[in-house]
């Protein structure tokens, strides 16, 4: 039935606490315009202080942001931004199955809002890397500070990025699939 | 349907004459296999020469004829994922479309294999 020979898509997933930059990283990379697509949420994922108030079987819908990287002929890399409240962690669980990893960025101004991020890929062992998100005074920290205040593993890669620079994100990736390589070395 | 507070309004689906619970009957899944968001598809040979499908089939054998993904089909149709996932279904268990899942392994994660293409085509855009 196949018109064509292979052909394999891939995702890497984009996280972080609200206004970190996901969407300018994914914008900054994907090679469509920006589309928003939207996942179907019942009343069953929403915390109780949104349903009281609905019957239910109520459905809402949320934005999902994404892009893409056509790699070459048969591969094509889908990124997408997941959103960051933790009542979202349902549409994780469909995006993270069958990632390749996940970025996840950080203000340092406010690190704690990417710990629900860390803390769940490293529960589900699914490789991913720190990118430092240029804000004013990020330059100020050393490796070993933003280490200590994530309190990450040595072999957790970080990087220091600029998610409005195609080639500073780029290179995010390039870290991260080093980084998913060698644990697939590692596990091999 | 949407609530007229929700902003930014997406651009209206073109010509949709019924809504897309009634092209879908109503099914929120498809017969077959879960697709992943990601998965793409191609239309197929038959596909190419599919008559009298409706619109939104239509459509999809159109952004088909190159490798599109279920994401993105959603996005272009203006419809939720789970309903891109039904009328893609339909059109894989029809023949007009090829599905093209990830490759994975055993654990459930792309291989060694597949993740050194990838590192090299990111390195080769880095330049």
């Amino acid at each position: 039935m196949r018109d064509r020979g292979e052909l394999y898509p891939l995702k890497i997933l984009v996280a972080g606490g609200f206004g970190v930059g996901k969407t300018t990283f994914v914008r900054s990379l994907s090679e469509i315009p920006p589309l928003l697509t939207e996942q179907a949420m019942t009343s069953a994922s929403i915390g109780v202080d949104e349903t009281s108030a609905v019957p239910d079987k109520v459905t809402t819908t949320v934005a999902m942001d994404f892009g893409r990287i056509t790699v070459d002929d048969s591969l094509i890399l889908y990124l997408f931004g997941t959103p960051g409240q933790s009542r979202f962690w349902f549409m994780w669980d469909e995006l993270a199955r069958g990632s390749v990893g996940a970025v996840v960025l950080v203000d340092l101004r406010r690190v704690d809002e990417c710990f629900p991020a860390i803390d769940y890929f490293e529960d589900r062992r699914i490789p991913y890397v720190i990118g430092v998100n240029r804000f004013p005074g990020s330059e100020a920290h050393s490796e070993d500070d933003v280490r200590d205040a994530l309190a990450i593993n040595p072999e957790t890669p970080v990087v220091w990025m600029d998610a409005r620079e195609a080639g500073s994100s780029l290179r995010s990736l390039v870290a991260l699939v080093e980084h998913a390589l060698s644990r697939t070395a590692v596990a091999g | 349907m949407p609530s007229d507070g929700e902003v930014p309004t997406p651009r209206r689906a073109a010509g949709r004459v019924v809504p897309v619970y009634a092209v879908t009957g109503g099914r929120t899944r498809s017969a077959g296999k879960e697709l992943p968001v990601e998965a793409l598809i191609t239309v197929t040979h038959s596909g190419r020469h599919a008559a009298d499908l409706q619109l939104e089939y239509r459509t999809i054998l159109g952004l088909a004829a190159a490798p599109v993904s279920l994401v993105e089909v959603g996005a272009h149709l203006q419809v939720p994922v789970g309903v891109a996932r039904v009328l893609v279904g339909d059109l894989a268990d029809a023949g007009y479309v090829a599905v093209h899942l990830p490759q994975v392994g055993g654990d459930g994660t792309p291989g060694p294999e597949i993740l050194e293409r990838l590192l090299e085509g990111l390195r080769a855009r880095s330049g």
